[in-house]
């Protein structure tokens, strides 16, 4: 056996390359995946667009004050965007699959390299940098070209920052999550983390309520000094000529991303390895085997097999889970930071209501080419979609409930809690009829692995986007009972519950109808959609 | 099962061309080709899994795409590369299936430990599907397929992955199956399996049936491997290439 002994040379550009091939071949031939990504550059473009004007704007105004609040704030939640956007909405894309290249001789210093550059490589990244762009804008305006120069170099650092945070966080969760026993701890990490996201807003709403200008700029300022804003407010520094700043946060920055490669690079060993999940303990717990499936109060029928299913599969299936746990944790703490800050929190709750029925957005795509034995057997649209809302109001019913009940008592008016439960039963129905369609018609295959993140490549932002879509729709017909609600005062404390669920009903019956017949129609096309190539 | 004119294209490739083929009742068919001669394409479209572009496939005389509530009744399938609802355990699985076909519980229960017992799944296994390894989803998932007491059976592959004694056992209860009556179609390409087993062949290439027929017909006073290679025109034998091994 002859080997070849000179050491492969692969440059970082290879990586770029693979991922622009594998994203050109994602879309061709595919009309409505083609739609989607120009839709997904359209927003992007948008959101690079608004940036920019918004960064640009206190260069124009000549107002160091504003700056030197509006770019650490704005910078810090950039990278905290790419940080919980992937975990809450998105999902990375996983075209580039580390496990991919296990088998392959590639130094792990190549390897992180060129997956960061492939992950700069995309919509979202170039928005962002365009959007950055304004606040290198805002430093020559302000501070000539020294500060200008300073603050490109912010803001490159910034958006690789960012790349960094996001594929770590993802990557270091989805291992975590990979055996069994780690799953349950990182869960409650990420519980922790959302749950710290309270406090913060908590913290900049209450500021900017009070409109005390001079301590948000204090905050701006210790904001700034920490890693998520240190590289946007480089340039801040030089026009306030505290130029002495510059390479302090400079090691600041770079330090973090030291820190963030090196635990990528940690847990992506980890990821190609593949950690062996443990197999589950077979205990024989007896029981009859219809028994041991079933939940109880369900019939031993079609229905009731097919809502067990679903139920177990909610929590058994890591991507629905990490789902489920992340709705619960936002869902309860958004409706209860706005309550406390005295926002419209009745307006959130549309929002979270709607938020639930998300979940299903692709619930076909979860499990897969699976769905085919349901086909097989003949299951028709409407019975299917029906146990499949069945399964997953086992989790979210209850939820919603508590959603109510936090936030009657956090408000300290227990006396609204069954309006604002029905306010909640409202979206969450009106939320369904708008997803469940898009369920079938929108479906998109998910790769077979246990990463709870991972989408497939091609449009992922983009489909990101056709769920906000939904939940905009749905947000926009439960408009009527906010209406209601605003306008019958104190009669919708007594009516709110059951207007709010027959509302709920009505839509979810019609959506439900809508889902079904093309479910019907479109069922062999569905199972090809949803299954991973 | 009577499969006429089927026709399926992928982008631009020709997956399937207009195929024909006839499986008796109570037969054992099998379906051979070399990888890629559309063996999977051909049964998912049998079964109703996968929307042919043309062409027509009935099952007991029921037209598979127009009706196809009575057609899936009298079938079982057991697909190759597809998931099954692997977070279930076998025994959860297998109720499920039965439910979804709509049986009554006992039924269900019965049947149920009869085949975990057999297959030497274990009645009382809790461990997922997804922690099971390829024989034992084959098995567990012929088991699915044969829960309801099905008149055709479509298997693809059912032998891939799977240690000779379960595929003893698998053989030993398909031949039982058939000698009751039922009929059996399954993709395969291990020639050995297919002789001894096999009333009826089917030799598949690019698409299109090259050869059907009983096994004498097809096989004549050759050894079925022989026929193949010939009908399916491959290379068998390397030349002065790979010089290098």
């Amino acid at each position: 056996m002859a080997v070849a002994d000179q050491a492969p040379v692969v440059g970082t550009l290879t990586f770029v390359r693979l991922k622009l091939r594998l994203m050109v071949n994602g879309l061709r031939g595919r009309g409505w995946r083609v739609a989607l990504f120009v839709l997904g550059i359209v927003f992007g473009a948008g959101f690079a667009v608004a940036g920019y004007a918004i960064f640009a704007v206190p260069g124009l105004l000549r107002d160091l004050r504003v700056a030197g609040m509006l770019i650490p704030l704005a910078g810090a939640a950039i990278v905290l965007g790419w940080l919980f956007l992937p975990l809450v909405f998105f999902g990375v894309d996983e075209s580039l699959d580390p496990a991919r290249f296990a088998l392959l001789p590639l130094r792990r210093g190549t390897l992180i390299r060129g997956m960061l550059a492939a992950a700069l490589v995309g919509v979202p990244a170039i928005a962002t940098l365009v959007a950055t762009l304004g606040m290198v804008d805002a430093a020559a305006r302000l501070g000539g070209p020294l500060a200008a120069g300073v603050q490109l170099l912010g803001i490159v650092l910034g958006l690789l920052l960012c790349a960094a945070v996001s594929r770590a966080v993802t990557s270091a969760f989805a291992t975590a999550l990979r055996s069994r026993r780690a799953r349950d701890l990182a869960t409650v990490l990420l519980a922790v983390v959302a749950a710290l996201l309270g406090p913060i807003q908590l913290l900049a709403l209450a500021g900017a309520q009070r409109a005390d200008w001079d301590r948000i700029g204090d905050v701006a300022a210790v904001v700034g000094w920490t890693p998520f804003g240190a590289a946007y407010s480089m340039g801040l520094d030089v026009i306030a000529g505290r130029a002495w700043a510059v390479p302090l946060k400079l090691m600041i920055v770079l330090a973090t991303l030291g820190v963030l490669l090196w635990w990528w690079s940690a847990t992506l060993e980890r990821a190609m390895l593949g950690a062996a999940t443990a197999a589950r303990s077979s205990t024989d717990r007896g029981g009859a085997p219809v028994a041991q499936l079933l939940l109880p109060f369900l019939p031993g029928t079609r229905f009731g097999a097919l809502v067990s299913r679903e139920t177990r599969y909610w929590w058994r299936e890591t991507r629905r889970r990490a789902s489920l746990i992340t709705f619960s944790v936002v869902g309860v703490f958004l409706p209860v930071t706005m309550a406390v800050t005295g926002t419209g929190a009745s307006g959130m709750l549309l929002f979270v209501g709607a938020l639930a029925a998300v979940g299903l957005a692709n619930q076909f795509g979860y499990e897969g080419s699976a769905y085919a034995a349901n086909m097989v057997a003949g299951v028709p649209g409407r019975v299917e979609l029906h146990s499949r809302v069945a399964g997953y109001a086992v989790y979210v019913a209850p939820l919603l409930l508590t959603i109510a009940v936090v936030l009657g008592v956090v408000t300290g008016r227990p006396a609204t809690i069954p309006s604002l439960l029905g306010t909640l039963a409202a979206a969450f129905g009106t939320g369904l009829a708008a997803v469940l369609p898009i369920s079938v018609r929108g479906a998109y295959a998910l790769p077979d692995t246990t990463n709870p993140f991972a989408l497939s490549s091609g449009g992922g932002l983009a489909k990101g986007l056709l769920s906000f879509g939904a939940l905009f729709a749905a947000v926009v017909c439960t408009i009527p009972i906010q209406v209601a609600a605003y306008f019958l005062g104190p009669v919708w404390l007594w009516v709110g519950l059951p207007v709010g669920l027959l509302y709920g009903t009505a839509a979810y019956l019609i959506g439900l109808n809508m889902a079904a017949n093309l479910l019907d129609r479109r069922m062999p096309e569905l199972l090809t959609t949803i299954t991973p190539r | 099962m009577s499969l006429r004119g089927l026709v399926k294209r992928f982008d631009t490739t020709v997956a399937v061309a207009g195929l024909d083929l006839d499986v008796p009742a109570g037969s054992f068919y099998g379906l051979l080709g070399p990888n890629g001669a559309g063996k999977t394409t051909t049964l998912s479209m049998a079964v109703g899994l996968l929307r042919p572009d043309a062409g027509q496939a009935r099952i007991l005389g029921y037209d598979v795409w127009a009706d196809p509530v009575r057609a899936k009744r009298l079938l079982g399938v057991l697909p190759d590369g597809v998931r099954m609802f692997d977070r279930l355990s076998g025994t959860e699985l297998l109720a499920y299936h039965g439910l979804l076909r709509g049986m009554d519980t006992a039924t269900v229960d019965q049947r149920s430990r009869e085949l975990l017992d057999v297959l030497e799944l274990g009645a009382g296994n809790r461990t997922l599907v997804v922690d099971y390894s390829a024989g034992m989803k084959k098995k567990i998932g012929l088991a699915c397929a044969l829960l309801h007491a099905p008149r055709l059976l479509v298997l693809d592959e059912p032998f891939e992955a799977v240690d000779p004694v379960s595929a003893a056992l698998i053989r030993d209860i398909l031949q039982r199956y058939v000698a009751g009556g039922g009929t059996v179609i399954f993709s395969s390409h291990v020639m050995a399996v297919v002789e001894r087993l096999c009333s009826h062949v089917a030799i598949m290439a690019e698409g299109s049936v090259r050869l059907q027929g009983t096994l004498q017909s097809v096989r004549g006073d050759r050894s079925l491997e022989d026929v193949f290679v010939q009908v399916v025109g491959g290379r068998i034998a390397t030349g002065s290439e790979l010089a290098w091994l």
